[in-house]
C-alpha cells in the first residue's frame, strides 16, 4: 500500500457524501452553527468563531481519544466487514421467501406510477432504517451486555463530529448488521411487489432524505452547539440539542432521545425529551473514573471485561438455579419413595 | 537415387511449410509429423466427422418442428432417425442452409463426411433428469418419437418444445460428452492413441493429433476465429456476416472449417451478453490451439510425461470453460423462464397462449442444457439431483400441472400442481446454484440483478453510523 492509498484508506469518509463527516456536510455544519450563534444567540463574530473552533473541546483528551478510535476502528472494520453476512445474501433469502408465499402476488403494485414508487421506496427505506436505529440504540442502553459496549460512546466528555466514530468495534458490528437487515428487508420487498421500477431519489448519490439529514447539521449532534428546534418540530425530528441531552450526565436525561433523525419513535415509546434552555449540559458518564475516557486501551478492553463479568454472574446464577431445581426434584423423589414404602 | 532425392526434397518442403504453418493464427493447417510417412498429405488437421455430426444435430432440430399433430408421425420419425442413426444414403443438409448474403458450400452430408451418425457418439449413461428411468440414448429416442407425433414440435399439454430439448440435449450428450469424456480424457493417456503411431492404420496423422482435432471439431469453432471478438463469432453462427466467415474468399462458407456450431456459438453468446466479463471463446480456442501446437512440436515422438501433463492442463481449461458455458446457459434460460412467468401472469387469451409458447421454448432450452451438463465427464452428484428437482420433469403449465413421471405405457403423468410463483422461486434457486457451484460470470437474464444493483447503490456500510 503506498502513501496515497493509506491516506485514502483512513480518510475516505471525508470525501464520501454517504458519510456524515463528508467535508461538504462539515462545512455546512460550520455555516449553520455560525448562523445560530450569530443570529439566534446574538453572539459576536469573535466569540462565535471561538465557540465553534474551541481548542479546549477539539483538542481535549476525550476528543483525542475519538481521533485515535477513528483511525484504529478503520483497521478493525477492514478486517471484520468481510466476515459479516452480506446484504445480498439476506435480500436474496427474503426475495425467495416472498416467492414461496402463495398469497403474495408478485408485481401486485407494479402499475403504480414510477415517481410514486421511487418516492415510496425512498421514504420507506429512510423510515425503516431510522426506526431500526432507534430500536437497536434503545437496546444498547437497556440491555446490560450491550450497555457495556455502548458506554464507550457515552464516555465522551467533549463532543466533536468525530465522536460518531467513538464506538467499540463490537458496536460497529451490531450497527452494520442492523443496516444490512433493514435494507435487506426493504429492497427485496419493494422489488417483489413493485417490480423493477424501484429506485431511489438521490442527491450526489445519497438518499435525498439522508442528504437533508446530513446537510442540515447532523454533525452538530456531536458538538457543543446546542441548536434547538421549535417544540412541535422536536416531536418529529431530533435536534442537535436533543441529542446532546441524550449524552447529558444529568440523571433526568438518562435513557432519553434514542432517535437518530426522527423524534417520532421517542415520542411514541415515551423516551422523548425536548431541548431545554437551562445552560451548559455536561457530557460523559459519572460512573467512569476521570481520565479513563482518554485511554484507548481502557476504551477497547473495559467492555470486554465487563461483558465477561456479566456473563460470569449470569452463569453462576444459572448454575445455582439449576442446582436448586435438581435438589428440589431429588427431594420430591425422596418424598415419593418414602410414601411408597409406607 | 531419384527416390532418395525426392524424399529429401519432400522433407525440406515439409520443414519449410511447418515454419510458416506454425505462424498461422488459426487452428491448422498443421504439418505431418508422423514418422515414416511417405504420402503426399501436408496437413494433418481433420475433424470433418464432427462437423457432419453438428450438421446432423442442426438438421434433426429442424425436423423436430415438422410434425403435423400425428398425421406424418411415422414418416417423420423415420426421417429423424435417419439423421440420428445415420444413413447409407447421402442425406440433404436441412440446416444450416444458404440464405441471402450467406452462401454455404455444402448441401448434403456426404460432401462433408460419409457414414456418420449421432447415435454412435451419444451419452448412454443414466439420465435421471428425464422421466421413465431411461438411459441417455433412450431419452433421445423417446424425444424423437414424441417430436414426430407433435404439432410443429410443441406439446401444449406438457409444455415440451421438442426441437429445443433435442437440440440442446444433443449438444451436451454428443459434443460435450465426446470431447471431455473421451478425446480429452482417456485418449490423452500414454497408452491410448500414442503420438508415435498413426491414429489408425493408413492415416497420416498421429494418435494424439487426431484425438485433439476430434475434440476441437466437437467444440464447433471456425478454424480461423482465433482472437475474434465474440460478436464476430456470433455473427458467423447466426449467418449474418459472410465476409467474416469466408476465410478463403471463395464466396462460400465451408462448413468444414469456416462455420461456427452450437457449443462454440454459446461460448461467444455469453461473452457478449450479461455482464460481458467472460472470455470463454478465446480461452477455449487458445487452449485448443496451444495443445495442438504442443502435439505438433513433439514431431511424431511419443509425448513425454511433462508434455502430456501440459496437454492435460489445456484439456482441463477446455473442460472447465465448456462446463461453465453450459451452466451460463442454464442460468440464462432459468432467468428467461422467470421473466416469462411474470409476463404470463398479466395476460389472457391469445396473448397468453403466445407467451406460453415462448415460455415453453425457453424451458426446453433450460432443460436441454441442464441435461447436457449431466452428460459430461464428471458426475455432478447432489448438484444434479437438486437441479433436476428444481427444474422438474416438465414446466408448470397453464393449468399449473406439470409432468411428474411416465407410466408403463410411456405416457407422461401430470398428477401434481405447482403455483407459478413457486416455480419462479425454483428458477431463482437454479440461478443461485449456477453461481455457487459453477461460478458463472456472464449471468444473462439475472433474476436477482435488480436486487444486486439496488444493494450496490445503497451501500449498507454508509448507513451503519451509530449515535
Amino acid at each position: 500500500m503506498d502513501d496515497i492509498n493509506i491516506i485514502e484508506f483512513f480518510l475516505s469518509d471525508f470525501i464520501n457524501p454517504k458519510k456524515r463527516v463528508f467535508t461538504g456536510y462539515l462545512i455546512l455544519s460550520v455555516v449553520l452553527a455560525s448562523l445560530w450563534l450569530l443570529f439566534v444567540k446574538r453572539q459576536s463574530l469573535q466569540s462565535t468563531f471561538k465557540k465553534i473552533f474551541d481548542r479546549k473541546i477539539l483538542w481535549s483528551g476525550s476528543a483525542k481519544a475519538d481521533y485515535k478510535l477513528f483511525l484504529v476502528n478503520r483497521v478493525f472494520t477492514f478486517f471484520i466487514s468481510p466476515l459479516l453476512i452480506s446484504q445480498v445474501a439476506i435480500s436474496t433469502a427474503i426475495y425467495m421467501f416472498l416467492h414461496s408465499v402463495d398469497s403474495f402476488n408478485q408485481n401486485f403494485f407494479a402499475s403504480t406510477p414510477t415517481s410514486i414508487i421511487i418516492a415510496l421506496f425512498t421514504i420507506t427505506l429512510f423510515v425503516v432504517d431510522d426506526f431500526t436505529k432507534y430500536i437497536v440504540h434503545r437496546w444498547m442502553h437497556k440491555i446490560p451486555l450491550l450497555w457495556a459496549i455502548h458506554k464507550v460512546h457515552h464516555s465522551a466528555k467533549t463532543m466533536t463530529p468525530i465522536t460518531v466514530y467513538r464506538v467499540h468495534p463490537l458496536e460497529g458490528v451490531l450497527f452494520s448488521l442492523r443496516s444490512v437487515f433493514a435494507q435487506g428487508l426493504v429492497i427485496p420487498s419493494f422489488l417483489f411487489f413493485f417490480g423493477n421500477a424501484v429506485d431511489l431519489y438521490t442527491i450526489v448519490g445519497v438518499n435525498i432524505l439522508v442528504f437533508f439529514f446530513h446537510a442540515t447539521g447532523s454533525n452538530l449532534r456531536h458538538s457543543h452547539i446546542d441548536i434547538a428546534y421549535w417544540k412541535w418540530l422536536e416531536h418529529i425530528l431530533i435536534s442537535p440539542s436533543q441529542h446532546q441531552v441524550h449524552h447529558s450526565i444529568a440523571e433526568e436525561h438518562y435513557d432519553k432521545n434514542f432517535g437518530a433523525a426522527l423524534a417520532i419513535w421517542d415520542w411514541v415509546f415515551g423516551s422523548l425529551h425536548l431541548s431545554e434552555n437551562k445552560g451548559k449540559v455536561f457530557f460523559g458518564l459519572d460512573t467512569y473514573e476521570s481520565g479513563k475516557e482518554s485511554r484507548i486501551k481502557d476504551l477497547y478492553l473495559e467492555p470486554i471485561y465487563e461483558i465477561a463479568k456479566i456473563l460470569k454472574t449470569f452463569c453462576i446464577k444459572l448454575v445455582s438455579r439449576l442446582l436448586n431445581w435438581l435438589s428440589l426434584i431429588r427431594d420430591l423423589f425422596l418424598v415419593q419413595i418414602k410414601k411408597n414404602k409406607s | 537415387m531419384i527416390m532418395k532425392k525426392l524424399k529429401v526434397t519432400t522433407a525440406i518442403i515439409a520443414v519449410a511449410l511447418s515454419g510458416t504453418m506454425a505462424l498461422s493464427d488459426g487452428y491448422g493447417p498443421f504439418p505431418v509429423t508422423l514418422k515414416g510417412y511417405s504420402g503426399d498429405k501436408t496437413n494433418t488437421v481433420s475433424y470433418s466427422g464432427q462437423i457432419a455430426r453438428h450438421v446432423l444435430e442442426q438438421s434433426l432440430k429442424k425436423l423436430a418442428g415438422k410434425g403435423n399433430g400425428g398425421g406424418n408421425a411415422a414418416d417423420l420419425e423415420a426421417q429423424m432417425l435417419s439423421y440420428f442413426n445415420g444413413s447409407d444414403d447421402d442425406l440433404p443438409i436441412i440446416a444450416p442452409k444458404s440464405k441471402d448474403g450467406f452462401k454455404i458450400k455444402q448441401t448434403s452430408l456426404h460432401q462433408i463426411s460419409k457414414g456418420k451418425n449421432i447415435s454412435g457418439k451419444f451419452y448412454d449413461g443414466a439420465m435421471p433428469a428425464w422421466p421413465g428411468n431411461m438411459s441417455g440414448k433412450d431419452v433421445a429416442y423417446n424425444m424423437i418419437a414424441m417430436a414426430a407425433k407433435s404439432n410443429k414440435g410443441f406439446d401444449a399439454d406438457t409444455g415440451y418444445d421438442w426441437a429445443q430439448l433435442i437440440s440442446k440435449y444433443t449438444m451436451g450428450a454428443m459434443a460435450y460428452n465426446q470431447a471431455v469424456d473421451n478425446y480429452l480424457d482417456e485418449k490423452l493417456s500414454a497408452e491410448k492413441k500414442p503420438n508415435n503411431k498413426p491414429y489408425k492404420d493408413g492415416v497420416h496423422y498421429t494418435g494424439k493429433e487426431h484425438s485433439w482435432d476430434e475434440a476441437f471439431g466437437y467444440w464447433g469453432a471456425a478454424a480461423h476465429q482465433h482472437g475474434f471478438n465474440p460478436n464476430k463469432v456470433y455473427e458467423i453462427a447466426k449467418m449474418k456476416n459472410q465476409g467474416v466467415a469466408d476465410k478463403n474468399g471463395d464466396g462460400m462458407v465451408d462448413l468444414k472449417s469456416e462455420y461456427v456450431f452450437g457449443p462454440c456459438y454459446y461460448a461467444a453468446a455469453f461473452d457478449r451478453s450479461g455482464t460481458k466479463s467472460t472470455n470463454y471463446t478465446n480461452t477455449m480456442f487458445d487452449a485448443f490451439l496451444d495443445g495442438r501446437k504442443l502435439i505438433t512440436a513433439a514431431a511424431g515422438d511419443a509425448l513425454s510425461d511433462s508434455e502430456r501433463s501440459q496437454l492435460k492442463a489445456y484439456a482441463a481449461t477446455i473442460e472447465e470453460n465448456w462446463e461453465k458455458v453450459l451452466a451460463e446457459a442454464v442460468f440464462k434460460y432459468a432467468g428467461s423462464v422467470y421473466k416469462d412467468i411474470n409476463k404470463m401472469k398479466d395476460l389472457s387469451g391469445d396473448d397468453l397462449n403466445k407467451a406460453y409458447r415462448t415460455y415453453a421454448k425457453h424451458w426446453g432450452e433450460l432443460k436441454g442444457f441442464a441435461m447436457a451438463m449431466q452428460s459430461g465427464k464428471s458426475n455432478l452428484g447432489a448438484t444434479a439431483t437438486k437441479m433436476n428437482e428444481l427444474i422438474g420433469f416438465g414446466p408448470v403449465t397453464l393449468n399449473n400441472s406439470y409432468v411428474t413421471g411416465m407410466d408403463s405405457n410411456g405416457n407422461f403423468v401430470m398428477d401434481r400442481k405447482k403455483s407459478w410463483s413457486d416455480y419462479q422461486l425454483h428458477m431463482l434457486k437454479i440461478q443461485q446454484m449456477m453461481v455457487d457451484q459453477f461460478s458463472v460470470k456472464a449471468r444473462a437474464n439475472d433474476g436477482l440483478n435488480d436486487l444486486q444493483a439496488l444493494t450496490d447503490k445503497l451501500d449498507s456500510a454508509s448507513s451503519a453510523e451509530t449515535d
